[in-house]
Formats: C-alpha cells, structure tokens, sequence
C-alpha cells in the first residue's frame, strides 16, 4: 500500500458516578423523558452547577491508570455551541488545563499510542425527530463523561480495535465505567488522514463522528482509507470535514465542511471555583489502582502458567479474574482451575453480560476445593467438569454430588483389566493406531470413559494401553 | 477595527439576523462594547487567569460535592413552563 493511515481518537466514556457532574439527579440509564433532572441539568435561570467531587476521582483514576501526568490545579470551561441536546446553549467542559495529560496506552506489540489529554465534561440530552419535530429528553444531559484524547499514533484498522478494546478493559478494571458501546457509555470520533509511506508531512484530515460500535470503526476506517487514497491517487486535495458513517450503506458522508467548522469561544466557567488537588490525594488514587489487563494477561501467562487461549479468554472480565485468584490462593492449581472456569464455567454464562456479571451460585473456596481434588489425583478432569456443571445449576457443595467411591477413582487392577478389554474389543483402532493414526486411540479411551463414568484416570489409562500395545 | 464580515460570523453563532445596513450601525454599536470591556479588563490587569484568581477562587477537591442522589424533578413540573408533549421538550424540527 502506497499510503499509511494516520489516526487519532477522541473517545468519550460516561463515568459511573451516582450522580450527574453537576447535580444530586440520577445517571441511571433509561427512565421516563425528563424524569432525572432538575434545574440545573436542563439550564434554567439563576441555577448553579455544583461539581461532583466523584467525578474529579474518577478522572483522577482514569488519568493514572493511562499514564498521564494530573494536573493538581484546574479548572472548567465553558464551550458554546447552539443546538437544543445542550439546555444552557454551552457545554462545561475543561479547555486549556484538562485534568490529565501526556500519557499512553500500550498494546501488546509493545506500541504505545499516546494520551495527549484526558477532560471531564457533562453529556448532552438525547434527541428524537419525527415528522416536524424535535424531541428532547435531558435524563442523560449532565452525566459526567471524560473525553480521552489519543495521538494520531493508530495506524490500522485492526491497531484501533485493540486501543477501544484496551481503553474499555482499564476503565471497566478500575471501576470508572462500563463502558458499554451499545448504551453509548463509550463512543468515539475517529480522525483519519493518509500520508505517503516514509513521508512526515501529515495529510489533511477527517473526522468521523459518534462511533459505537467496534465492528462499523474498522469498517468506516477501511472506507475512508479508500476514499482518501482515491482522492490523493487522482492528484487532488482530501477536503478537511466532519463525517459520519453510514451502518447500512457501510460509506462515510460529509456532516459539514471546515467553512462551517465550529467557533465554541471557550472561557473560563464563572460558576465554577478552581479545583486544587493535594498530590497526597494522587498518590492515594494511585495507591488503590488494581493490576491492569495487559499486566494481568502477562501475568497468567509467565507466570500462573496459564495457557495464552484461556487467560485471554479470563482476563476480559475482572469478576472472572477475581474468583479465578480466589481460587488459587486456596491452593488450586492455575492449570486446571482455568481449564473449568474457561469450560464448565463459561459454558454456564452465556453472554457477555452474564461474563461480566459473574453471578454463580458458586464459591471460590469450593470450586478450589474441587480442583485440588483433581490435583492430588482422587478425581479426574471428566468427573470435576461433570460435577461442576452440576453444581452451577443446582447448588450446593462438593461433598453433595462426589460419594466416597467416586473419590476412591478406578483402582489400578481394575483399570488394568478394562484397558485389556479395551483393546481386545477395538482391533481396527488398535491397527490404525500401530500405522500411525495417533488420533485413533482416542477410541479406546471413549471405552474406558464409559465404563467407569468417567471416573478414571486416563493418562494412566493411557500409558497402560500403550503398553499393552507395544 | 471589527469588520463586517465578523460581525456576520459573531451573529450566525447567535443565531441572530442582521441586514447590511444593521451590520454597518451594529459594528460601530460592537466597537463601543468591546471598548467597554476592555476598559474593565485594564482595571483588573491581565487576562482570564488573573480574573479567575480574584478572591481566591479556588475550591479543595474535598470540598467538592459527594456523590449522593437527590431527588429529580417530575417531568410536568421540568416542562411546565415550555413547549413538551409526553414529557419531551419539543422544538421544530432540526434536523432536515
Ligand atoms: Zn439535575
């Protein structure tokens, strides 16, 4: 490809305080038209805005945990723009002293892509049109956001997933939002522009608006990518705009051009004081932040031994990771208390959502306490999936569902003689496996399996059955 | 000296309309204001920064307010004094 795309982002995230950023009405998602607000979220005369101490926080948290430098003193602004989504006709927003600034984000190459800026702001009201009217609903104006500005560092399709991805999983670890696309709890303008490949010179640049979705971000970045090398490609000029993308048509259009670009005349929030933030406070903030992701994933892996398929598919949630370390430090091997929280477990939580939530009717301790049956060899991996599942559906504790003959497992005679049946009774799989079908002996353990209810052991099937073969 | 054509810039983002001729005399009323703020503005010496520290304006994060829920207003009572259908504000249409 002759061009290199060039792409910065400007991620908004609601913060999941209780309250707005200016008034005690509830963020909560949902409720009837104007049902969270007051006088100060819809902008009547003579209210005043007081600041959600939470929210300065949050942005605090957020800030650190993308390792940004905290500006200890600062202060809101206002951005004027006219549209009815924002009562007051200005946004209170954060101008020239944003709470955050220069830090990064780092994806698993190793790449950072830069954070130049971190604010906080107050959402705008939804909007419906229908026939000639416009209908303004303000439950979710004033819910603090933060706005996360990125360096134009990105330089993929695939690069900006992992970013979102990566943003999402840190603000969800340490509790500032959830970051739900689909509720718009998360959105993000893309800024796009292409440059020849070694060149410095930065093309002109576009920016796609209100992104919520992972999926229509590549998608929109692919298009504009075309449409920019095509343009460039033809000898002419990219037009700097405001676009949005098109989820049907799958095409980026133009909102408005620079000539109608916006004025907002920021200027300091006269209703607002100047926030001053002892460092003591930080570094209190800094204290209390988790192990992040990507430490987290590294973690497992090098460390815990944990498989790279099962730690990626663990770490996403962190109620998942806690119940996961819970068990551990119970005694449970990481090996397999991974293998039946990506299995038996997973399987029980079918969405995302119930990942997420992690609500089972199951204790750390005794889902530990099962694993290291599995550990000191009394049962093996079959029978503990089969029990786990059992357990998350109906409850109860270990000693419920194992008998004591089920902890006795096969005794070693016994097994000797159903791997002598086993192979009696197979002979085609015994052949192919002589030829070199390695798989075919799979056969034989399936036989062993069900004749003990999945109680024995199978590798020590295994080496008994490949004796008597040998 | 302002110009017209910021004038006309300053009156779209306003949301104001002014003929030609409302331009001329509105540029020479602006010249005036502008003077008059400019005139506060040297009395108080410097810029924005300055003005945000008169008095000390400066608020500790803990003395910011905590986030506990208070209650809203009812629907009716946030429209009352405006156009609303079914709760809903509601103004023409703004997009085409
Ligand atoms: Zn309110």
């Amino acid at each position: 490809m002759k061009y290199e795309l060039v792409s910065g982002f400007e991620t908004h995230v609601e913060l999941a305080t209780a309250t707005k950023i200016f008034c005690g009405c509830t963020t909560a998602f949902g409720g009837s038209p104007n049902t969270h607000c007051c006088p100060v979220c819809t902008g009547q005369p003579g209210a005043l805005p007081v600041l959600n101490r939470r929210v300065v926080e949050f942005g605090i948290r957020a800030g650190l945990a993308l390792n940004c430098k905290i500006n200890t003193v600062t202060h809101l602004d206002r951005k004027n723009y006219c549209y009815p989504d924002l009562p007051k006709a200005y946004q209170i927003s954060q101008y020239d002293k944003p709470l955050c600034e220069h830090g990064w984000v780092e994806l698993e190459s190793g790449k950072r892509i830069g954070i130049t800026r971190i604010h906080i702001e107050e959402d705008a009201g939804k909007l419906v049109h229908e026939r000639g009217v416009t209908y303004i609903d303000y439950n979710r104006g004033g819910v603090p956001l933060i706005e996360i500005v990125s360096e134009p560092d990105i330089s993929s399709p695939e690069e900006a997933r992992e970013y979102v991805e990566k943003l999402q999983l840190i603000m969800r670890y340490i509790g500032v939002s959830d970051c739900k696309m689909q509720e718009g709890s998360m959105r993000c303008d893309v800024n796009i522009s292409l440059r020849v490949h070694g060149s410095d010179e930065l093309g002109t640049r576009t920016e796609i608006k209100n992104m919520n979705s992972l999926s229509f971000i590549e998608r929109a970045m692919e298009y504009e990518y075309s449409r920019q090398a095509e343009i460039l490609d033809a000898g002419k000029k990219v037009e700097q705009c405001t676009m949005r993308f098109d989820e049907h048509t799958g095409e980026t259009y133009v909102m408005r051009t620079k000539e109608d670009a916006q004025d907002y005349r920021y200027f300091p929030e006269p209703d607002i004081l100047t926030v001053v933030i002892p460092e003591s406070k930080v570094k209190a903030i800094s204290d209390s932040l988790p192990e992040l992701p990507l430490a987290k994933l590294r973690r497992y892996i090098t460390e815990l031994g944990v498989n790279e398929h099962n730690a990626r598919l663990m770490y996403r949630y962190a109620k998942v990771c806690r119940f996961f370390e819970e068990a551990i430090a119970e005694g449970a091997s990481a090996k397999h208390c991974s293998n039946l929280i990506t299995g038996a477990v997973f399987s029980a939580l079918a969405t995302e959502e119930d990942k997420e939530q992690f609500s089972v009717s199951l204790s750390s301790k005794e889902f530990a306490k099962l694993v290291r049956l599995i550990d000191d060899g009394k049962i093996n991996f079959t029978l503990a999936q089969m029990t786990l599942s059992r357990m998350l559906a109906d409850g109860g504790n270990v000693d419920d569902y194992l008998t004591a003959a089920d902890l006795a497992g096969v005794d070693e005679g016994e097994l000797e003689r159903l791997c002598a049946e086993a192979v009696a009774n197979n002979p085609r799989a015994v052949a192919d496996f002589k030829a070199g079908k390695e798989k075919a002996i799979s056969a034989l353990y399936g036989y062993i399996k069900r004749a003990t209810q999945g109680k024995a052991d199978i590798k020590k099937a295994d080496e008994i059955i490949k004796k008597l073969i040998n | 000296m302002i110009t017209t054509e910021e004038i006309k810039a300053l009156a779209r983002l306003a949301k104001l309309q002014f003929d030609d001729a409302r331009c001329e005399e509105f540029s020479k009323e602006f010249e005036e204001i502008v003077a008059f703020a400019g005139e506060i503005n040297s009395s108080v010496v410097g810029g924005t920064s300055e003005i945000r520290e008169i008095g000390g304006r400066e608020i500790a994060l803990s003395d910011l307010r905590a986030d506990e829920v208070e209650p809203s207003l009812s629907a009716e009572k946030i429209t009352s004094n405006v156009e609303a259908e079914n709760g809903c504000f509601t103004v023409r249409r703004v997009v085409k």
